[in-house]
This record gives C-alpha cells, structure tokens and sequence, in this order.
C-alpha cells in the first residue's frame, strides 16, 4: 500500500500542445482510484508518468511521501498491467511472472511458490508452462495481472486493461480484479474511458478532459452531482434543456422549473439523466415539474426500454423498467424531480 | 548518463562509419577529383567505351531482371497453386553462387567446345560462337540477371503483399478491367518496391568485376580499374575512373528515384485476407513450372560447375566422359584451397560480428532510443547498398597510401585480417540494419517497458528481453553478413594482395587461371562454397519466410 501524491505535473509531446497542465492529485493508500476520460484526454500519460515510463516537464510525484520524480522506472515498484497486456511472448507463464520477483533477486522455492501463488490468485496454475500465444484474450489478461500482482507492489497501476476483451469476459474480470485488489488491500489506478467500469468498481474517480481534472470524487457523486455538463454527459446519457436561470427557476421553452439547488441567474442548461425521468398519462392531473411529449421510437434492451420522445423544445429520451404498453405516436407527460435537475450556467 | 551513454555509442558508430566507409569515399573522390584526369577519362575512347559497356550492362540486366521478377512475382501473388510454399526457397537458389563463379559454368554451358554447341554439332548444325563477338556482353547481363533477379522478385513480392487487397477490389467493383486495374492500381503501389530492389540490381550489375572478369569481358570501367592496380603509384586515372563509378552510380539512383518516385502510400497499410485465387486442375501446376523453368536456366551454371567438378573430361561433349573427385582432392590439396577457407573464415567471422554490433546498435539508436542524429546514422549505414564494392575497396587502399595510421594498421602487404574483415563488414552493415530494424519495429516497445517496469536495468532488459525477441533477425542479419563476406569480390580482389592471404573468391579466381585442371578444380571448389552458402541462404529463409525480401530494401 501506498499514499501516491501528485502535484503540480505538465506535459507536452510537442511544443504548444500539452498532454496535461498542471495537474494535482493525491490517492489513497488502498484506494481504488479511476482516471475517466475520453481517448487523448493525457489519463494514461499520467499512469505512464507514474510508471515512470514518460518524464514529467514538471511537477513532483510522490509515493508515501517520498519524491520519486526522477527514479528510474525500474525502482519506483509501480507494477503496471499494460492495456495490450506486454506479455513476453518467448517466455512462458512461468517465466513471465518470476521476471520480475528474479529482478528482485528472489530466487529457488521462494520463486516456484511465489509464482504458483500469483497464477494460482487468477487461477492459471495449471497453464504455467505455455506460452503467452497459446492463450485466450482473457486469459493473457489475467497473467497479465499476476505478473503484476506476484512483485506485491505498493501500487498497481492498470490500464485500460480490459480494453480488448469481450463484454461478458469484462464483467468477470471486473469482479476479479476488485476482488484480488480488495485481498490484497492494493493502492491501485485505473485508467479507462468505460464509464460503466469505473462506476462499478472505484473507491473515487477523477474525470479527466484535454489533460486537466474536470472532477473528482466518489462514482455515486460524480453520476449524480456532475460538476459541469461535460462530465454530466462523460458519465451518463443526459437531456439538455437550455433556457435561463431567474429566482431559482430554470425558465425553458418546457416550461419553468423549480430548483432544489441555488443557482446563479443568467443563460443556462439542464440536465436530465432518461432514467431520471417519469412517463405520466397525457391526462394526468397537472403536476410541477412535467411537460408534454409524443413518443417517436422505442428501443427494447431487455431490463429496459428507451424511448424517443418529441417535445416543445427537442427530442428526449426515457428509460424505464418493462411497464404499461405504449406505441409510437402516443401523447404522454414526462416528469420528474426537482432534485435529479442538474443546472450549469452556460 | 543513461541518454549520455546512448549518445556515446551512437557516436562511436558514426565515428566508425566516418572512418571506415566516408573517409574511403572521400580519399577516392580528392585523388581521382583532377579535372585534368576527369578530362583524360572522358577523352580516352577505351575508359569511354568501358563506361558505356558498363551502363550498358546496368541497363540490359535491370531490364531482364524486371521482366523475370514481375512475372514470377505476380504470379506469387495472384494465385493459390501447387508448391506454392516453397516457391521463395526455389527463387533463393540462383543466389548460391556468386556470379563470377557461376560464369565458369556458363562458359562450359555456351563455350565453342561447350555443351549448347555439342548438341548443335550432335542434330548436325555448326558450331555457334556464343562467347564471341557481342556475346560476351550478353553473356554477362544474362549471368547476372540469373544471379540478381532474386533480390528484385522478394522485394516486390514484398511490396505485392503491403497492398491492401480491397484496394484492387475496390477498382474491380467500379468496373476496371484486368489490364486498367494493374497500370492504374498495382504498378503505381508497387513503385516502392521496384525502386528498392531496382536500385541494387541497378548499382550492382553497373560495379559488377568479377562477372566481367571471368568472361574476359574487359572493356568495363570495374576490369579497368582493377587492371590499373598495379600502376597506381604512377598513373591515378584509376582514382578518376572510380569517382567517375560513383558519379554515375549517384546518378542512375537518382534517375531510378525520379522515375518511380520515393513516397510510401499510405493506403498500403492493413492489408488483411489474401486475395489470391485458388487454381484448380492442370492449371494449379501452370505457376510452379513458370518457377521451376526459370529456376532450372538460372542454375544451368551451377549445373554445369558440378559436372564440371566431378567430369574426367567436359570438352566437347553433352555429358562428362566419366567422372572423378579428383578435381575435389585436388581442390583440397591445392595450397591455395584450404588457407584461403581458413582466411575467408576468419576475415568473415570477424566482419559478421563488427557488422552485427554495428547494426544492432543502429537500430537500436534508431527505433528504440530516438536519437537526435540516429536517422542520419541509419542514412550512412544504408549508403553501402548505393556504394560500389570497388569505390570502397579502392578507397581502403588509397588510404593505405595516404595516410600513415591506415599504412600501419591495414597494409594490405602485410596482414589485411583488419582491412578486410573492416571493408567487408561496412559493405554488410545495411543486411544487418533493415533485418533488426524491421525486428524492432516489429517488436512492440511495450514489451521492453513493462521489463523495465518490473524492475530490470536497461541492459537486463536488451539482455533478456529485446535480444531474445529480434534474435531471429539479427540471425538472419549476421547469415547473410557472414556468407556474403564469404564470397565477397571486389575487396578480396584488390585488397587481398599476398596468396597467404587470399580468401576464397580470391582463391578461385586465381584457380581458374591455372592452365590445364585449373577450371575443373575451381568448379570443385566452387562446388564447396555453394554448398555452404546455399545452407545459410536456405537458414535465413527457413527464419524469416518471405519477409526475406526486406533484407534486400533500401
């Protein structure tokens, strides 16, 4: 386990065009921490600068309060599982763990038990003598993960390692990792742009946008209390009402909305999340906080069912459990809850 | 430190590759650069004259060559047929035997007493004189381009397989005809690959010696300056002439340059499935016997040297009279034979291992450790494939002449281990350099970072991890440095001066002067090196299946 500070670090590949702008962070110990964001965003900049695989134009970097800015990769005991998994492929899976117990100088029994220990942990044991290109995508993945695991880093540091697998492999992998993580009570960075893994398995998040941190915080805080319609819409599907804030009223062409949270006049946008919102009879008695709308599609998604609707302003879109049955066409209200409407000045 | 280090060793490469391949170049150019004696070389009708035969063969060879390759080439890569796996081994064999030593079988093939003309006399026509006349001239573009046409088919074979296939599909679905989507489609995508095998069959037919030596075809500027050897202290036109080589040399790459132009296509990239057609009937049989038919002309010398090897007399007869190993007991006897192996061996070995260290240290400075300068490095390492054999060779002992360091450490009087394990390893270097670059690029860099990232120095992880990763291509790399050094010419002509220290090409081309069995005991001798070079070409082809081709690119 291990505290990870980060403070103050910048990067560019080429003049005028940073990766990450002085960026601030600190992890800690035994806490599962995830970097969210979109491709080219500088998260696994950040994880290689950690790795000490990239050197930082600026900033310190701190493990268990000990700047390790300027040692070399090879010392910082930052284990990382490489999104293409970096299997050496003339080496068996043996041989693939112990590298890096060997660079420690582990050597006899020790080594063979601590190897089988690792393979066993991701339930390879019985594969250690194959070569990496005997195995599935799967498979490679999780050697890739013992081989990380079997160092008993201070910190792990992932990326995107799940990337290449299908998605009923990811979900068990998902689970494999948070167990393993939370045995071996690792301080551990994620880095992904699936929103739906870093929901499922972070202690916090940050999201990360054009290499700074948008926000940062628990995944049920970020879901639900975006900080700006960026990270609203990174996290989740959103409906956008545009319109303007007046005396805690959102005033839009849907109508004018009540806000539960203080917020300061002028042009803005709300935000919706589908589940968020309720399908009511067109005749309902009229409740706050609804507007009209006719439905123009529905997709079936098994638990689900998302439907397009065309309102006043634009087309929104509603997720709800299997319920009543509906057709295309029909005029319905939408509501919702003051408090599931997110505001951000434009 | 760790990038100091870097810097240090890239340094010491260039310093090695300034020495030893520019300063040559740079001691031809300032003797031979006198316009008095450039005035005398383009004056003098017989220096012209070997200049024009010599561009002459150039162009002639490329020719036959392009016209072998292309075929055979696309016949590779358009359809699925019978043999079809062992076709590229089949297209290595003719490159067994350097053409010097093949032109001993070709004479025995095409000679007035040779075995073309016992069969005219045998059906009852009179002898032709093949060799006479102009057939000297064709007789030399024909055993070269049976001796080079190999290097031109691997790289367009290449080049054939980096083109996407849903590319002339594509042409193909909106209506383009056979003929419309090969000049529109293929041939353009291909001009990369005609460039780089184009330009070395180019340069090397335009420098060859040892071919036009063995046919005693030597009204060529390569024969020209090695017959000026031994005047050089008193007449330097040989300097002039070997300047005037590499101007020309320059020239037809830049020709070959413009023509075809340098841009790599961007398309080209991702092919997936093979679109080959698969053959089916008589015609699965059509490609391979195109393959073996060519094949079988290009080894008719190699043919003949066996016979010839093993024949109790070859003269004038289809057959051999009988057959003996004398001719091999007398190659071994010969006390030039065996002390030249011993010499080739160890000039070879040495060479391999220089341009092994070399070449790993290029691409490393290259691909892996970016350096500023390491590209320029790359450009020098590779400029030996545009560089004649003789303008290095004759640069070396230039500056044996002109320098007092290079008198004393490479005489080629005394010792020349140093001088030609030197020039043979600086002509090998580019071999080395594509076959571990390609390693490298091949080789995700990912792989050395996680090393690095479970804790292993830099060089645990060059030691463990990149070396065990791309050894299958600096094998490749160091067969062909090896086996090349083997039978190298133009520096074991010129730079091996005392017969103690004659290498093996050196060796058997004073053998097949000797009167009476001298010929048949060089062909037993040429028997022993193609043996050997024929294991070491089929090795590295076994390694590295077709992408052999990318040894021989630019």
């Amino acid at each position: 386990m291990a505290k990870i500070e980060i403070s103050g670090i910048s990067k560019a590949y080429t003049k005028d065009v940073p990766v990450l702008k002085d960026l601030d962070l600190t992890i800690q110990s035994g806490e599962m921490f995830f970097l969210l964001g979109p491709s080219g965003c500088g998260k696994s900049t950040l994880l290689r600068i950690l790795a000490g695989l990239v050197k930082p134009d600026a900033g310190i970097i701190r493990f268990d309060g000990e700047d390790v800015t300027e040692v070399p990769p090879e010392k910082r005991r930052a284990a990382m599982v490489f999104q293409n998994y970096a299997l050496w492929p003339h080496l068996n899976l043996f041989e693939n763990v112990a590298f890096g117990l060997r660079c420690l100088g582990v050597k006899g029994g020790e080594l063979i038990n601590k190897v089988m220990e690792a393979l066993e942990l991701v339930r390879l044991q019985d594969f250690a003598k194959r070569r990496p290109a005997s195995l599935s995508g799967g498979q490679q993945q999780r050697v890739a993960l013992a081989r990380a695991l079997a160092v008993d880093p201070p910190l792990l540091l992932l990326d995107e390692p799940l990337s290449n697998l299908d998605a009923r492999l990811r979900d068990a992998m998902r689970v494999e990792i948070r167990r393993i993580c939370r045995l071996r009570k690792l301080t551990a960075l994620y880095v992904t742009h699936d929103r739906q893994e870093a929901l499922s398995l972070a202690d916090r998040a940050a999201v990360m946008d054009n290499g700074v941190i948008r926000q940062m915080g628990t995944p049920e805080m970020l879901y639900d209390f975006p900080a700006d319609r960026f990270c609203a819409e990174f996290l989740g599907d959103v409906n956008l009402i545009p319109g303007r804030v007046e005396q805690r009223n959102l005033i839009s062409a849907l109508g004018n909305f009540n806000l539960s949270h203080p917020c300061r006049n002028g042009n803005a946008v709300g935000a919706i999340r589908p589940e968020r919102l309720r399908i009511l009879p067109e005749n309902a008695p009229d409740v706050p906080c609804s507007f009209g709308a006719t439905i123009t599609d529905r997709t079936y998604l098994g638990e689900s069912c998302l439907w397009r609707c065309r309102t006043a302003l634009a087309e929104v879109e509603v997720r709800e459990s299997a319920g009543p049955a509906r057709k295309i066409g029909d005029r319905i209200r939408l509501s919702f809850d003051p408090e599931f409407l997110l505001v951000f000045p434009e | 430190m760790r990038r100091f280090l870097q810097y240090l060793m890239l340094a010491a490469l260039a310093v090695f590759l300034g020495a030893f391949l520019l300063l040559p170049i740079g001691t031809v150019i300032e003797e031979g650069c006198s316009p008095a004696l450039i005035r005398e070389v383009f004056r003098n009708p017989v220096y012209v004259e070997g200049l024009l035969n010599s561009l002459a063969i150039a162009g002639v060879t490329t020719f036959l060559v392009f016209c072998i390759a292309l075929v055979l080439a696309l016949l590779y890569d358009r359809y699925d047929f019978f043999g079809k796996s062992s076709c590229n081994l089949l297209m290595l064999l003719p490159m067994i035997l350097p053409p010097f030593v093949g032109a001993l079988g070709f004479q025995q093939v095409l000679g007035h007493y040779g075995i073309l003309n016992s069969i005219l006399v045998r059906c009852g026509f009179a002898p032709v004189d093949f060799l006479g006349g102009n057939g000297k001239f064709w007789a030399v573009c024909i055993m070269e381009a049976l001796h080079l046409y190999p290097i031109f088919y691997l790289n367009l074979v290449t080049a054939l397989g980096n083109i996407d296939p849903a590319l002339e599909e594509s042409a193909a679905n909106l209506g383009a005809g056979r003929l419309r989507r090969f000049f529109r489609i293929k041939l353009p995508l291909l001009r990369s690959g005609i460039l780089a095998g184009g330009s070395i069959v180019l340069i090397w037919s335009f420098t060859e010696l040892g071919t036009p030596l063995m046919f005693q075809y030597n009204r060529t500027t390569s024969v020209q300056i090695l017959n000026g050897l031994m005047e050089l202290e008193s007449n330097p036109v040989p300097y002039t002439l070997v300047l005037v080589m590499l101007v020309f040399s320059a020239l037809l790459y830049l020709l070959a340059r413009l023509s075809l132009g340098r841009h790599e296509i961007a398309s080209t990239k991702g092919a997936t499935a093979s679109s080959a057609q698969r053959l089916t009937g008589f015609f699965r049989l059509l490609p391979l016997l195109a393959f073996l038919a060519v094949t079988a002309v290009a080894v008719l010398p190699h043919t003949a040297l066996i016979l010839n090897a093993f024949s109790t007399n070859y003269y004038g007869t289809i057959l051999p009279e009988g057959f003996t190993l004398d001719h091999f007991r007398d190659a071994l006897g010969s006390n030039l034979v065996l002390p030249s192996v011993g010499n080739s061996l160890r000039y070879s070995a040495l060479a391999t291992v220089i341009a092994a260290t070399a070449g790993i240290l290029c691409g490393l400075a290259s691909v892996r450790w970016k350096l500023k300068g390491a590209t320029l490095t790359d450009l020098l390492a590779m400029l030996p494939l545009a560089v004649p054999g003789v303008v290095v060779a004759f640069g070396f002992l230039g500056m044996s002449v002109k320098y007092p360091w290079a008198a004393r450490c490479f005489n080629p009087v005394e010792n020349p281990l140093w001088l030609l394990a030197i020039a043979y390893a600086v002509r090998r270097i580019p071999y080395v350099v594509r076959s571990v670059t390609a390693g490298l690029e091949q080789t995700p860099e990912e792989l050395e970072n996680a090393g690095r990232n479970f804790g292993a120095s830099p060089f645990r992880v060059l030691r463990r991890i990149t070396l065990p990763l791309i050894a299958a291509n600096v094998l490749v790399g160091g067969l062909f440095a090896f086996s090349f050094s083997m039978l190298e010419v133009s520096d074991s002509l010129i730079l091996a001066q005392k017969s103690e220290f004659y290498p093996i090409t050196r060796a058997l081309y004073e053998l097949a002067h000797v009167l009476g069995s001298g010929p048949a005991t060089a062909s037993a001798f040429g028997v022993w090196t193609m043996l050997f070079l024929g294991a070491t070409i089929i090795a590295a082809g076994i390694l590295v299946g077709k992408k052999i081709g990318s040894i021989f690119r630019f």
